[in-house]
């Protein structure tokens, strides 16, 4: 999934020329920000070095000064200048640095962020139904916004902990070797205590301090979503049991972690602060004069610049946190990057009808799952987890094991089966959400993976049980596949789909916002989900009929949708309700990834087959009243008077 | 942030706190009143007499150590106070958490929160303790420094003193435009957020509209916002970072120039002119650090300042003298509820005799799952009255109430453990056959069989691995074994299959068998076992009656049914 196959080369749009390579396009998006960054780090160095002028400065102030006999007035003037001069410098170059590693931030982070997008907007349904929302928006906020402290502070950080000490350590040298090397005497004690700190005691100790960490934001995490049932229960003192031990489990093992480290981090503290450097150059400035090795003014140079010796262990005491941050954000920053798009046909063929036919169609999901989120097993929706565009199965085991369909066009075909046969499955690959893995689904004759995808999108539209609407206005909701509708066709639409005097009270009619001006209920959005498909207007349509009695305006809607598009279109529905599968032309029964069974509702009623064992299987829950009778005519005839 | 730290802790804190701001300060005290004696050191060895240094710094060595060990205590302190303070932050949240009503809880709410008490509250606190004493000393140890200028030389202490004023106000207003420009970020980057949720949730839809080709223009947009508000804030927040940086340079030029010119006008010995630069430049590393340091603390802030607002977040009053309530009757007397400037129930009155069974039928956003967690109190009426027992829920005490309740939620939450213990929740005393039993009539049973590891196997976070039928099995098994007299139902309204479906409808019906019930139903089958049937719309009842009569009436509630019953009902 890392690695381009050459299926993906030139196939991207015109807005993106991106010639093949998946994997390098973070790198390439980077290496276009290069050259500012290089001015970052540049205008950095400058002001930090120059940074150091003051403290020469008064280096220099002492040799002037000290030597016996009136100093040099004018001398002195010229050197405070320098020093203020290099703080102006300073000033200046830093605070450019840092307002360019601002910006230059912000614009990568927009670029990555657009690119995540471009990919996303690309990437195959099917690789979004493994992974969770939550995780890949992760991917595009806070994993984006990682990058900031690289890009932002790391060239200051990185430069006062390495080049600052770097040119005052070669400075100091030509002052005078025997001090330099005992000013870096601080720096080597702190260095030799790095070994305690990774001794296997305090390394285990610090892993049970990460897994305490970790268990007490799981138990924190699990007690919030389940307050409802702690409460419920009246076990307000005992449900969160696991909780309060997580908590106390957590000070045992800090306050162990604290003991084993305290003296060890002391010691380093210690060695690496300002008074012991300090201690440490005078006296050996001492030794020095008065061996008469070293003139008394440069002792100076020691005293002001030795400190900054210590700041790159100091900075590896921190250990770039952030910066491993920013690496493991990045990583999988360029893990979605490499996801690969569908492959798009190199020559496309125009489908001639719009006949549905699936061929030795044979479905498994996908088993490799890299990239985030890979890790969600097989859960199916509950209270505070997301299912995602469909169904989410079990990595690797085939949904679908050779379905042969034919779908006429101007027919209804009701796709039925028990829960778990890859009905979802089977209806998602005829707008290409997938691919099958073996066999074919052809559209007039083209096999879909040789259709250009807007011409695809043009013949085929679906209504969906996991309604989605945007945050914008309900025409442009309704008119997401058709942007130019104009308002007359986008109201008739809404008629249709019974839900045009709902929007008439909405508070602006067809351009109130959703989610901000109103919030529709759940038959209402997919009321709305099928006037998209009545404008859409595609002589295709898959429908997942709704599985609830919640709202009965919806039902009628899809009925209704169901009669007015019958004509000449060639439909799919997965139908639950009896009634749907009675007024279908062609009933297929879906068991376990194969069609068990196939043809008009009364003929497989008659032949009391499987799908006749199916329909008795249902009549139990069909409402009081119902005959026994399972060949009940006017039953399967729908003739219910309205 | 000491005192917000304060207010969300209690005051019983605050003398520890203090004990370890104090020590924090007494090291960095110590630190800079051991520079005193460089200034004799300096002017020693400085001044061609290397001899006369040893006892300085023998004395300089001295007053290392002693500010190695305050150091070390303040350290050792400071983080064991800090995590004593976690814990308390924690228990505190724990008990204030329980106490807050359920319907305080919304699906966004808790998504937030389980951030916040996450790993948020960790972080900020992770930072709170790291960031303190190098705050405390970036602050004591520059005064304490300009105070022993002062003793040595007025005038170059007074010319050091004169400064602290400037940085103070420079540092407040860049911390103040900071804040500002972080505020603006914020708004920007939730936008952005939530704009890419919904791109990624409408992928499907997005495709079939063909929005493929282009960049979704709602998300695009929101990106650029950001990319615009991160340069407005950088506008924003860039001049105070500088000033501040400025003032301290300005100062220590001020004091370079002004040391040089005591020097050569022979006012002031040129060693101590050294030494006095030395000191000042010990000044400016922890002032210019200042701002960086801020600027972490205000994200730990942030954190404690959303945490503190769900502590001042009141719980429902409880009385003070608590009535039993007598019987097991509901009534509802001209109940108004108002949500976020939104009346979700309007005027309700409703009467359940002890026994009986009533249904809430209507469309979704009806406000039925409202109604049926007023009478557990998950929220307080805003007029009328919620009576159990004839007495008002407000005036039985929380634990009195739910134990005469079974609540049986649509979305069931399961624990992160076994399904025996997540069925023992019903009742922590009941013994195993009990248990058993509960399972049995729940049929449970059956999925405990088909489980690899039977009682003890694990059902995931949230009950992720089982189906939506068996948690709802777990969750009725889990009501049954409490035995309550009402129970509350609110029905799955998605299909179950067939299985399943069976097997809860199984389990509902030993479950609510001679108890006082009310129903969110969205089953025939369930609405026509109940005595009395109430539909709902826009927050109102509508209509109410039994199943023949309200369909004999040909209102709300006979056109419901006849849209969404199978023919075969006629």
């Amino acid at each position: 999934m890392h690695t381009p196959g050459p299926a993906a080369a030139g196939l991207r749009p015109a807005p993106h020329p991106d010639p093949g390579a998946a994997e390098p396009s973070m790198w390439r998006l980077l290496r276009m920000h290069a050259p500012m960054f290089a001015a970052v780090v540049l205008l950095q160095v400058v002001g930090a070095v120059a940074g150091l002028a003051p403290l020469l400065a008064v280096a220099e102030l002492g040799r002037t000064l000290l030597p016996p006999g009136p100093a040099d007035p004018q001398h002195v003037r010229t050197v405070v200048i320098a020093g203020a001069a290099g703080l102006l410098v300073r000033l200046v170059f830093t605070g450019a640095s840092s307002g360019l590693g601002h910006v230059l931030d912000a614009r990568v982070q927009l670029a990555l962020r657009r690119e995540l997008a471009a990919r996303l907007g690309r990437a195959p349904i099917g690789w979004f139904s493994r992974r969770r929302t939550g995780e890949l928006a992760k991917v595009v906020g806070e994993d984006v916004s990682a990058v900031h402290p690289v890009i932002a502070h790391a060239p200051g950080e990185l430069v006062a902990a390495f080049v600052v000490p770097l040119v005052s350590l070669v400075y100091l040298l030509t002052v005078d070797r025997p001090l330099t090397l005992i000013t870096l005497i601080p720096v080597a004690l702190a260095l030799a205590l790095v070994p305690l700190m990774m001794l296997p005691a305090r390394v285990r100790e610090q892993e049970e301090f990460d897994a305490a960490m970790g268990r007490i934001a799981d138990s924190v995490v699990e007690f919030v979503q389940g307050i409802a049932v702690v409460k419920a229960y009246g076990g307000a003192g005992r449900a969160h049991r696991a909780f309060l031990s997580a908590v106390d489990d957590f000070v045992r093992v800090f306050l162990r972690w604290v003991r084993g480290m305290s003296v060890v981090a002391a010691g380093m503290q210690l060695a690496l602060s300002p008074p012991f450097v300090l201690l440490v150059v005078l006296a050996g400035g001492a030794a020095r004069i008065a061996s008469g090795g070293l003139a008394p003014a440069d002792l100076l140079p020691f005293v002001l610049l030795g400190l900054g010796l210590t700041a790159p262990v100091a900075a590896l005491g921190h250990g770039f946190d952030d910066l491993q941050a920013a690496g493991r954000a990045l990583g999988r920053i360029r893990a979605v990057l490499a996801v690969r798009p569908l492959p798009r046909p190199a020559r496309p063929v125009t489908p001639r009808g719009h006949r549905v036919e699936l061929r030795g169609v044979r479905f498994a999901y996908d088993p490799g799952g890299s990239g985030p989120g890979s890790a969600a097993g097989p859960a199916p929706g509950g209270p505070g987890r997301e299912t995602e565009h469909g169904p989410d199965h079990g990595a690797g085991r085939e949904v679908l094991r050779g379905v042969d369909l034919v779908l006429e066009p101007g027919t209804v075909t009701a796709l039925v089966g028990p829960s778990g046969s890859g009905k979802s499955t089977l209806v998602r690959l005829l707008p290409r959400f997938f691919d099958p893995t073996h066999g074919s689904v052809l559209l007039g004759g083209v096999d879909l993976r040789d259709v250009d995808e807007r011409e695809l999108h043009r013949l085929v539209s679906f209504v969906f049980q996991d309604v989605r609407l945007l945050r914008a206005s309900v025409a442009d909701n309704i008119a997401l596949a058709v942007p130019h509708a104009d308002a007359a066709a986008v109201t008739r639409a809404a008629r249709l789909a019974g839900i045009h005097e709902r929007v008439m009270r909405l508070p602006r009619g067809y351009d109130t916002v959703l989610g901000e001006e109103a919030v529709l209920s759940h038959g209402e959005a997919q009321r709305i989900a099928i006037a998209r498909a009545l404008l859409a207007d595609t002589p295709v349509l898959v429908l997942d009929e709704a599985t609830s009695f919640a709202d009965p305006l919806t039902e009628r809607a899809v009925r209704e949708a169901l009669a007015t598009l019958r004509a000449d279109r060639t439909i799919l529905v997965i139908a639950h309700r009896l009634e749907t599968i009675a007024d279908a032309d062609t009933v297929a029964l879906l068991d376990d990834g194969v069609i068990v069974e196939h043809g008009a509702p009364a003929e497989l009623l008659a032949r009391g087959g499987a799908f006749a064992e199916f329909w008795r299987h249902r009549r139990p829950h069909a409402p009081v009243g119902a005959a026994a009778a399972g060949t009940d005519s006017r039953m399967i005839r729908g003739d219910e008077p309205r | 942030m000491i005192r917000l730290l304060l207010r969300v802790l209690g005051p019983g804190y605050a003398p520890a706190m203090r004990r370890t701001v104090a020590l924090m300060g007494a090291a960095a005290a110590a630190e800079g009143l051991s520079y005193a004696l460089l200034v004799p050191t300096l002017r020693a060895l400085l001044g061609g007499a290397p001899g006369d240094a040893w006892p300085w710094l023998i004395g300089f060595g001295a007053a290392v150590a002693g500010y190695g060990v305050l150091r070390y205590a303040a350290d050792l302190r400071g983080m064991r106070v800090g995590t004593t303070m976690l814990r308390g932050m924690y228990r505190g949240l724990g008990a204030h958490l329980v106490r807050l009503p359920i319907g305080w809880y919304g699906k966004d709410r808790v998504g937030e929160l389980s951030v916040l008490a996450g790993r948020g509250l960790l972080q900020a606190m992770g930072v709170a303790a790291h960031l303190l004493a190098p705050l405390v000393s970036a602050v004591v140890t520059p005064l304490t420094i300009v105070a022993v200028m002062l003793v040595f030389d007025w005038r170059m202490g007074l010319a050091a003193l004169a400064a602290a004023p400037v940085v103070a106000v420079v540092q407040a207003w860049a911390g103040r435009a900071a804040a500002a420009a972080d505020a603006g970020r914020h708004e920007h980057d939730t936008e952005a957020a939530a704009r890419v949720i919904e791109f990624l949730q409408a992928q499907p839809v997005l495709r079939a509209g063909g929005r493929t080709h282009e960049r979704f223009a709602l998300l695009d947009d929101a990106l650029h916002g950001v990319f615009r508000a991160a340069r407005r804030s950088l506008l924003g927040a860039l001049p105070g970072v500088v000033g501040l940086t400025l003032t301290v340079q300005a100062a220590f030029t001020a004091l370079l120039g002004l040391g040089a010119y005591l020097a050569v006008g022979g006012d002031l010995g040129a060693a101590e002119t050294l030494a006095f630069l030395v000191l000042a430049a010990r000044c400016a590393d922890p002032l210019l650090s200042l701002g960086e340091l801020a600027g972490r603390l205000r994200g730990a802030r942030r954190r404690l300042a959303d945490l503190d607002e769900v502590l001042r977040t009141e719980p429902l009053p409880e009385p003070a003298e608590p009535v039993a309530p007598a019987g097991h009757g509901l009534e509802l007397e001209s109940v108004t509820l108002r949500r976020a400037g939104r009346t979700v129930l309007d005027g309700v009155s409703l009467s359940v005799p002890e026994g009986r069974r009533i249904a809430v039928v209507g469309p979704s956003g009806a406000g039925k799952s409202t109604l049926l967690g007023l009478i557990a109190r998950f929220h307080d009426v805003d007029a009328g009255a919620v009576r159990v027992g004839g007495v008002d829920v407000r005036a039985i005490g929380a634990e009195e109430l739910m134990a005469r309740i079974a609540i049986v939620f649509q979305d069931v939450y399961l624990f992160d453990g076994t399904i025996e213990e997540n069925v023992r929740l019903g009742r922590p005393g009941a013994s195993d056959a009990e248990v058993r039993a509960a399972a049995a009539a729940a049929r449970l049973d059956e999925v405990v069989e088909r489980l690899p590891g039977g009682w003890a196997a694990r059902v995931g976070e949230g009950g992720a691995l089982l189906s939506g039928g068996e948690r709802q099995r777990v969750a009725i098994a889990r009501a049954l074994l409490k035995d309550a007299r009402i129970v509350l139902l609110d029905e799955v309204s998605s299909a179950l299959d067939p299985a399943n479906e069976a097997a809860v409808h199984e389990g509902i019906e030993r479950l609510v068998a001679g108890r006082t019930v009310v129903t969110v139903a969205h089953r025939l089958r369930t609405v026509r076992n109940a005595d009395h049937i109430v539909f709902l719309d826009g927050g109102r009842i509508v209509e109410e009656g039994g199943h023949e009569e309200l369909l004999r009436r040909g209102g709300r509630y006979a056109e419901f049914w006849s849209l969404s019953a199978v023919p075969a009902a006629r």
